[in-house]
């Protein structure tokens, strides 16, 4: 199934998958970003640079605006799609760490019908999602959560690269200023993306002081245990996940005061 | 299959295999040469065009899926046979050493600058992040950007 | 120590010293250039190669049938089909425990091979699809046997051979002084051991080239080389004679050593010869970050001995690097390491100790810096470790040791011309401005400097020369020919530049020919630095012979004496301010039957071939000096290194082009900086893991500050109008910079390349699994 072609075309390119068939459905009426009170559907066909570049969707969910411009180059966010970005599923991407963040819901459509999966049961392993092979993503449902604040921290080895580490975190606070809600989610640490409920629960009701956040941090890295590769240990990613998801919560309070 | 785009404001129908890609359509099929292959993985950037003014990766796209639309490429900036003020800075500042980067370099400043006239020497650099080079260094090729916007913004 | 006088030297220079455009410029910014791969034949095949997945194997069977069966294939080579499938190469540093005096490459693998990625079989076809479908129909059967994957595996007792006898391939050694008491006399000694990486040259433009029989028999291929004398090894190997191969070399695209050695020239005469039509060949991304030959990683274990005053007084050295497979130029980059080991500093005692080993990893061979880069990471962080442990500051320790004129390098070669590091060391400091103040509590920011050498021309019993040929049309418009390659560091244009100067003729009017064995005269290879220094003298030469050839004929014309004339813009200028038009003179010459054109060769000043050990002379020609200086942001909490500031400072001695040469210093620091901070080859168990761009990662625009260069000129250099060679300088000192900025800021000191934030963390105890997750950051210096 070929959308943007960003990690297609290479596959193709390398012979790691050798189809009979590429069937493009770039033609498919799924580009458009539909937003209702609290809701914002995004078309599978959306490009990343819409994401990046919509005031609607700056002011109702901007932390999908925020990930996509750390998606790869330019060149990438022009034609890569969100729905190709969820299917093909890599463990390190941003999109499936936000959607699992946001508690996010897939739609999927075969000729048989359609469903939805919770974006947290979607993802099922490096590459691999519940989807089966003669259905296609259509869209994805997020709760706009505006009133949340929000961040989204990364580190990589270099400008541009995939990210070791990714952290989406959005915390809304309550009239006394406590958190009320928290939603957090890591790219990178595992072979797909991680909910970490262990740091919402170490937040939910919590004056959200630096200690809180420390804590919340530690709980989130203590349930990790990343994988090793040529180029990264699991220990530096498990450390980094730690420093990170406490900056990224830090950045999402300082959004979510002002209410 | 017919690839069918608008390439550097001509129309054309051109006969492509369907793994061919926009880069393979120029440069083997319509013998262009002003788009480079550096890697084929849509990382170097040398490949560089602009599908309906936004940069992609040539050698990422299917020929046979480009439905008419328009396609640019370095010569396609030519005006009446001259250079454009952004190639002539590039030449008065030394951005150019092999000079194997830099049509890819000048494509995607130019898109950029449609959208943000403006920006300074941090921003240029986060613009043209996907664009490598091994030859300069970047920092000439940041003052031939400078340049032009401060004489064109 | 003062400087000579550059200012004065350069009055009266019209156009060397100016940063004029470059003639290419124009062509490259409307992508007009036509590079190796921008060119298409009628009939053209398409070419690919089989190589090997194992890194030791043998060839158990080999069956090519179905491959040569498929539909438009041309033909399928192997060894076999190979004229002469084996070329031998001496190999220096040789005693009696060196193992193969002579070292041989095959063209295509015979029996066995001893690298991932070693070419097996040869293939063209009618397009470049079906020539990769028929490599892939190409049945092979490897037996895998054991292979050795470190210099010391491979030193090991008992270790399976990659060639006929042992694996240490080369050795060179230095004895001068008593090492020993020194040492043992000395207020401080700060032993290290250093590891650098194997690096890629990564070029945007892959190897590249097309080949055809031309009308008189002739095999010409056009490629992207830095050496078109190559044409003699594709004769060798083809069994024609050296007369019936030309090659053309196009503009590269980059090539930083990476080309300097055959890559597709072997290949593309093979298949034109044996198909009778034109082929093509160009290397994908993967294949030649796969096979190409790479930078030799090192092992650097350094004992240094100071007084307290600072003064150097011993250096142990020893020195063990990676040759690969094969042996390529392992053994000349390991006699550059050798010379270059104790730095540009004044030390009375010095013992080198180096060794260059095969082994089953990728084969590694020529890079910008050529064995006298990696040595700069392990000499400039042992001088800042003992500036430390003496208290001395690093400007400090470099003033006290540096070198002067007269001074003698360990080799026994005493230093003839200027040599300016304390005044590059401070520049280079001062370049970076007022200090940067952390932006955060979890970030610290740090300093370092790093000075180095780095030859420029050949070694100098190797007799260096290079040709030119300079002519006048009878309009007056000037063609130059030389066989220089221009790898987009300008050398061609330099050359019009020189020639401009000295004939008096504008850049516009003159055009230039490089790069073509057959049609220009031959200058040797661009690398080592020495093409401005060669072919620069060779069209100086050339032109001032010419020149007084003309002149001669205008006397007479003109009445005047030949030395009082003088040539500028298309005329002849008397001392009284008569002129001549060139056109005018030259009409007189062709009257006369004086030649319009002449050919000139530069022979460089060439010496006796050295004992290293005897420490008993002159090895290079003469040393391009410089210091970079790196002001970085750490992450105390993740490791991250950010390079807020850089500034690189180089004698040059003269600038011919002053934007040029900003230019190669700008560029090269940059690439050095990709070395210190992010380049590496993976390699495991002789498989490269890192065989994509999106793996092997160099600097973006975005990782990088602006390079401030600093150009200084004092004057003296061997090169034309006195100027030094620029092209590999600037790549040694960035990663010893950012490593003694790194200690500066944190007080960790990392002694192994690639500086990743993953081992900065773990030099700040960041992954202590005491479970105490953050360490309270360390006490700023």
């Amino acid at each position: 199934m070929l959308a943007g072609g960003q990690s297609l075309i290479p596959i193709l390119h390398y012979r790691l998958a050798r189809p009979r068939v590429v069937i493009d459905i770039n033609a498919l009426p799924l580009g458009d970003i539909a937003l209702d009170d609290g809701r914002v559907g995004i078309g599978a066909l959306v490009r990343y640079h819409q994401l990046e570049e919509s005031a609607e969707l700056a002011r109702r969910c901007p932390v999908l605006a925020e990930a996509a411009r750390l998606i790869g180059n330019v060149r990438v966010r022009t034609l890569g799609t969100v729905g190709g970005s969820l299917v093909h599923a890599d463990p390190a991407a941003e999109l499936p760490a936000v959607v699992t963040a946001l508690g996010a819901r897939l739609a999927i459509a075969s000729a048989s019908g359609r469903r939805t999966v919770a974006a947290r049961e979607f993802f099922t392993g490096p590459l691999t999602t519940v989807l089966a092979p003669d259905e296609i993503v259509t869209g994805v449902d997020v709760p706009a959560m505006s009133a949340h604040g929000w961040a989204v921290e990364e580190l990589s080895r270099r400008a541009g690269d995939f990210a070791i580490v990714a952290v989406v975190a959005l915390v809304s606070l309550d009239r006394r200023g406590h958190v009320d809600d928290a939603r957090v989610a890591f790219g990178g640490v595992g072979d797909r993306p991680v909910h970490a409920p262990a740091a919402e629960e170490a937040l939910r009701g919590r004056e959200p002081t630096a200690e809180t956040l420390a804590r919340a941090a530690q709980a989130a890295r203590e349930a990790l245990d990343p994988p090793s590769d040529a180029f990264v240990s699991g220990a530096y990613r498990r450390h980094v996940a730690g420093v990170l998801c406490r900056r990224a919560l830090a950045r999402a309070l300082e959004r979510a005061r002002p209410r | 299959m017919i690839a069918r785009l608008v390439l550097n404001g001509r129309p054309r129908d051109v006969d492509v295999r369907p793994n061919q890609t926009l880069l393979e359509l120029l440069r083997d099929t319509l013998g262009i040469f002003d788009v480079k292959e550096g890697c084929d993985e849509g990382v170097c950037g040398v490949c560089t065009v602009l599908l309906d003014g936004r940069p992609v990766s040539a050698c990422l796209v299917l020929a046979a899926g480009l439905r008419g639309r328009a396609v640019l490429t370095l010569r396609g900036l030519e005006r009446n046979g001259g250079l454009h003020p952004l190639q002539e800075a590039f030449i008065r500042h030394g951005a150019v050493q092999c000079g194997f980067c830099t049509p890819g370099m000048l494509l995607t400043t130019l898109a950029f600058l449609a959208r943000e006239p403006r920006p300074d020497r941090e921003a240029i650099r986060a613009a043209l992040e996907g664009n490598l080079c091994r030859c300069t260094g970047y920092t000439k090729i940041v003052d031939a950007v400078e340049a032009y916007v401060r004489g064109h913004a | 120590m003062a400087m000579p006088d550059a200012v004065a030297a350069r009055q009266g220079l019209r156009i060397v010293g100016q940063p004029v455009v470059r003639h290419d410029a124009r062509d490259k910014v409307a992508a007009a250039t036509a590079y190796a791969a921008d060119w298409a034949l009628p009939g053209m095949l398409h070419a690919a190669v089989l190589r090997s997945p194992y890194p030791a194997a043998r060839i158990v069977r080999l069956d090519t049938a179905k491959a040569e069966a498929m539909a438009g294939v041309a033909v399928v080579l192997t060894a076999k089909d190979v004229p002469r499938n084996t070329l031998s190469t001496d190999v220096p540093g040789q005693t009696t425990a060196v193992g193969p005096l002579r070292a041989t490459l095959h063209v295509l693998a015979e029996g066995r091979v001893r690298h991932q990625g070693e070419p097996v079989a040869l293939v063209a076809a009618e397009t470049l699809e079906l020539a990769q479908a028929a490599v892939e129909a190409i049945e092979v059967e490897y037996e895998p046997t054991p292979g050795v994957f470190s210099p010391e595996a491979a030193l090991a007792p008992g270790a399976p051979a990659v060639h006929g006898a042992g694996n240490l391939l080369a050795q060179w050694r230095i004895a001068r002084g008593d090492v020993a008491t020194a040492l043992r006399e000395a207020a401080v000694v700060v032993e290290g051991e250093y590891a650098t990486q194997m690096v890629d040259a990564a070029y945007l433009e892959p190897e590249s080239g097309v080949a055809w029989i031309d009308s008189d028999g002739v095999i010409t291929i056009r490629l992207s080389t830095q050496v078109i004398e190559h044409f003699r090894d594709v004769a060798e190997v083809l069994q024609v004679p050296q007369n019936r191969v030309r090659v053309i070399g196009t503009y590269l695209g980059g090539g930083f050593g990476g080309k300097e050695d055959v890559t597709v020239e072997a290949y593309l005469g093979l298949l034109a010869l044996k198909t009778g039509r034109p082929v093509k060949m160009v290397w994908t991304r993967q294949e030649s970050l796969l096979s190409r030959a790479k930078r030799h990683p090192y092992r650097l274990r350094y004992r240094t001995g100071a007084c307290a005053g600072g003064e150097i007084v011993a250096q142990q050295i020893e020195l063990l690097a990676d040759a690969g497979a094969y042996a390529y130029l392992s053994a000349l980059v390991l006699l550059y390491s050798t010379v270059t080991a104790a730095g540009p500093y004044r030390v009375p005692a010095v013992e080198v100790d180096a060794r260059v080993v095969y082994t089953n990893n990728p084969p590694t061979s020529a890079m910008r810096g050529f064995g006298a880069m990696q040595t700069v990471f392990a000499y400039e962080s042992q001088m800042d470790r003992v500036a430390r442990a003496l208290g001395l500051d690093p400007l400090a320790i470099r003033r006290v040791n540096a070198l002067r004129r007269g001074d003698m390098l360990p080799v026994g070669q005493v230093i003839e011309t200027h040599v300016a590091i304390p005044e590059l060391a401070e520049r280079a400091w001062a370049a970076l401005g007022p200090p940067a103040a952390p932006r955060a509590p979890h970030l610290r920011v740090g300093r370092g400097l790093a000075c180095n050498l780095q030859p420029y021309g050949r070694i100098v019993w190797l007799h260096d020369w290079a040709s030119a040929w300079l002519g006048f049309e009878m309009d007056g418009s000037l063609v130059v020919r030389c066989g220089c390659p221009d790898v987009g560091g300008g050398q061609a244009s330099s050359l019009c530049q020189i020639a401009a100067e000295v004939l008096g003729v504008p850049m516009s009017r003159i055009s230039v020919h490089v790069s073509d064995s057959a049609l220009t005269p031959l200058a040797g290879t661009t690398t080592a630095s020495r093409q401005l220094y060669m072919s620069g003298n060779a069209v100086l030469k050339t032109a001032r012979e010419l020149r007084a050839q003309l002149l001669r004929v205008a006397a007479t014309l003109l009445g005047a004496d030949a030395e009082t004339l003088d040539m500028d813009d298309d005329h002849v200028v008397t001392a009284d301010g008569r002129t001549l038009p060139i056109s005018r003179l030259l009409a007189e010459c062709a009257r006369a039957g004086v030649p319009r054109s002449h050919l000139g060769v530069y022979h460089a000043p060439a010496g006796e071939p050295v004992d290293l050990a005897r420490g008993s002379g002159k090895v290079f020609p003469d040393y391009t000096f410089g210091a970079h200086a790196a002001e970085v942001e750490v992450d105390t909490e993740t490791g991250v290194v950010r390079v807020l500031r850089f500034a690189a400072a180089h004698d040059v001695g003269r600038a011919i082009n002053p934007q040029s040469v900003e230019g190669q210093i700008q560029g090269g620091a940059v690439q050095g900086l990709g070395y210190g901070l992010m380049e590496e080859v993976v390699v495991d168990n002789g498989i490269n893991l890192t065989t994509s761009f999106a793996t092997y990662l160099i600097p973006t625009a975005a990782d990088v500050p602006d390079v401030r260069a600093v150009v200084v000129e004092s004057g003296e250099g061997l090169g034309p109008f006195n100027a030094r060679g620029i092209g590999e300088p600037p790549i040694g000192p960035p990663a010893a910079a950012i490593a003694n900025a790194i200690e500066h800021a944190t007080g960790v000191r990392i002694t192994r390349l690639p500086i990743t934030a993953e081992r900065v963390a773990r030099g700040l105890g960041l992954l202590d699994e005491s479970g105490a997750g953050t360490s309270a950051p360390p006490t700023a210096h």
